[in-house]
């Protein structure tokens, strides 16, 4: 089950990548989300799904969507041979060295005593990280504040 | 109590866009700066107490009950939030004329204050996940204020930029992952007494790199620098002086300092890889510095050589080397957020960034000549700016510790720095005047009263530099080397 989400979450991942169609690309986006959450879910992590699907899969889509809505379409970007090469070898890349290094480093690890979310949902939201909750307000309003700037009119002046 | 240097940003941005609607320049203008000017006397009000008292651990409550919210300030972060405000203030004033002619002029005072809030949050934070969200809320900040202008090469740099900071990123957050495996613990404190019991240097070690290459990354050291020529020579002027003055210094240089003394102490592979990296970066941005034409390239350039200067002290791992690295890294932040002031009243007046196309520039803009000329010997370290001390503190750190050729090295390169800021000064401000800029006159009065402010910082603090270094740097030293001890102690070194 794992191996089926963890493909699901890197075809989706690679689909966002290349896809030429920004309305495609986060759509493909969120649905690396959905496999995240259900990975999220399969091994535990509630909390972290639940968050994974609204705030990623559901509110950052809508957040793309919007902002999608206010580019026009110009004309195709001409992609190089060579740069479509140069992911695929990077995914190899990053395999090979998950499989020569990282399982021999981290397969060592122990895991951490007890499950890492236990107790009432508020406790951990409240009690637990509340200043990650500032900090992703924070997160947010910058974001908000370059879609503004950045999509702003120009004036004949600037 | 340090919330306000998070909360007084973090709303009066989130209101920017009301009061720019009822005001499109006097309000922004105006609440920015107040609310700049009000951190900065807060910064050294709390520098003071801290000084006196020792750190100051703030918990949060609501209604009676504890939230976990803690933020921690010490000598070291005292240091860096009164970086942020002086150099921030200066921004603000500065903007009041340099984006007068931009239509979203509120936009870019949000974005402006959520940077500066991001910066202070993670400088206040002692867990390692809130260090991580509050680096990404300065670097979303600063992606939309690099391509403000709206340009392609605004654009392209702001996108390179975004693309090596996820790689950064990445780097970082899976050296968190595998420290909250080893320890079980996000709290800075908790990581390094739980470090203590784990018996593998090859993790050990890996974690190390992942946080070396993370936070480089965002430090511009070299090899890891290529964004930053790009980056901070597009962004509009003001810009350019938070990122090269600040924003590398706090999400680079301290949250490395900060991560890895406190966990992994001065491990002596820490040092050497440190020390490297320094000698590079010194080595490598001055030479590229040397052969450019664009004035603010050729600054983006001595940041990453600058940068080196600090690493290297950092390297150096004595009281005296981190003395010289603390110290080097306020002064560098004055004297390159007045140098890229300047040169944004130049790019203004002649509407060109080209040091051939200029000339004589001294005779039109005397204020701006004079600065300039301050920070580039305060950057090249003559005596008595500022600059001077700090660099003699790394040097003699170097040769304390008979670390002769990179000492050697450094000295060189303080010579090859002097070079190349002379260039700037001869080409842009003396010789014969160019005709075409006969119509030249001298920057407005905020952009001018901000560049003056700096100087003026830079002398005094020149000629002062037993007071400030006693009341300032040797606190921020003592709190740093402090985590230090702890983390060997704990490590069993």
């Amino acid at each position: 089950m794992h191996t089926f989400l963890l493909l699901g979450l890197v075809s989706c991942s690679i689909l966002a990548v290349f896809s030429s169609d920004l309305l495609k690309a986060a759509i493909s986006l969120a649905g690396a989300s959905i496999f995240l959450a259900m990975l999220f879910f399969e091994m535990g992590a509630t909390y972290a799904g639940v968050f994974e699907i609204s705030v990623v899969a559901g509110l950052i889509t809508v957040l793309f969507i919007a902002t999608i809505s206010l580019t026009t379409k110009e004309e195709e970007t001409k992609h190089s041979k060579r740069l479509r090469l140069l992911f695929p070898l990077i995914l190899i890349g990053l395999i090979l060295i998950d499989f020569l290094f990282m399982r021999q480093y981290l397969g060592g690890l122990a895991p951490l005593a007890g499950p890492a979310e236990t107790g009432e949902f508020g406790q951990i939201f409240w009690g637990g990280r509340t200043f990650d909750l500032v900090a992703q307000i924070a997160i947010i309003l910058s974001g908000v504040f370059c879609v503004l700037a950045l999509f702003r009119k120009r004036s004949g002046d600037e | 109590m340090s919330i306000p240097f998070i909360a007084v940003p973090l709303i009066l941005a989130s209101l920017m866009p009301l009061i720019g609607k009822i005001s499109k320049r006097v309000l922004p203008d105006v609440l920015t700066s107040a609310a700049l000017l009000g951190l900065l006397g807060y910064s050294v009000f709390a520098g003071r107490q801290t000084f006196l008292k020792g750190a100051d651990i703030w918990k949060a409550s609501w209604l009676g009950e504890a939230l976990n919210i803690t933020l921690v300030l010490d000598s070291f972060s005292v240091l860096l939030l009164l970086t942020i405000s002086l150099i921030g203030l200066s921004v603000a004033l500065y903007s009041i004329d340099y984006m007068e002619h931009f239509e979203a002029k509120a936009s870019f005072y949000a974005l402006l204050l959520v940077m500066i809030a991001g910066m202070n949050g993670l400088v206040l934070s002692n867990d390692l996940f809130t260090m991580y969200l509050f680096l990404e809320v300065a670097a979303v900040s600063s992606y939309g204020l690099i391509a403000f202008g709206l340009e392609r090469n605004e654009l392209e740099a702001s996108l390179k930029y975004l693309l090596l900071s996820t790689v950064a990123t990445a780097f970082l957050l899976l050296g968190i992952a595998i420290v909250f495996g080893l320890t079980g613990s996000l709290q800075l404190a908790a990581i390094a007494e739980a470090f203590s019991a784990v018996n593998n240097p090859a993790i050990v070690g890996f974690c190390m790199a992942l946080f070396i290459m993370g936070f480089g990354l965002k430090a511009a050291l070299v090899p890891f620098h290529a964004w930053l020529p790009d980056a901070h020579s597009s962004a509009p002027a003001p810009i350019s002086a938070m990122l090269s003055g600040v924003l590398i210094k706090v999400s680079g240089i301290y949250a490395l300092t900060r991560v890895c003394f406190t966990i992994f102490g001065t491990q002596p592979g820490l040092g050497q890889v440190l020390m490297i990296l320094g000698i590079a970066s010194i080595l490598v941005g001055a030479i590229q510095a040397l052969g450019q034409n664009d004035i603010k390239r050729m600054l983006a350039y001595s940041s990453i050589s600058q940068i080196g200067y600090i690493i290297l002290g950092l390297g150096v791992g004595t009281p005296l080397g981190i003395l010289g690295a603390m110290f080097h890294l306020f002064n560098h932040a004055i004297a390159k957020g007045l140098l890229f002031l300047n040169s944004g009243a130049l790019e203004r007046a002649t509407g060109t960034r080209e040091l051939d196309r200029m000339g004589g520039l001294a005779r039109k803009m005397p204020v701006t000549a004079g600065t300039s000329i301050i920070g580039s010997l305060s950057i090249a370290g003559v005596p008595p700016l500022n600059g001077f001390w700090s660099k003699l503190l790394i040097i003699l750190a170097l040769v304390q510790a008979k670390l002769y050729l990179p000492a050697l090295i450094a000295l060189l390169a303080g010579i090859l720095t002097l070079w190349y800021y002379l260039i700037i000064q001869r080409r842009a401000f003396f010789g014969k005047l160019n005709e075409t800029w006969n119509h030249v006159t001298e920057a407005p009065f905020w952009m001018s009263f901000s560049v003056l402010l700096l100087g003026t910082i830079c002398i005094l603090i020149g000629l002062l530099f037993p007071l400030v270094i006693l009341g300032w740097i040797q606190p921020a030293t003592d709190a740093l080397t402090a985590g230090i001890s702890q983390a060997i102690g704990l490590l069993g070194l």
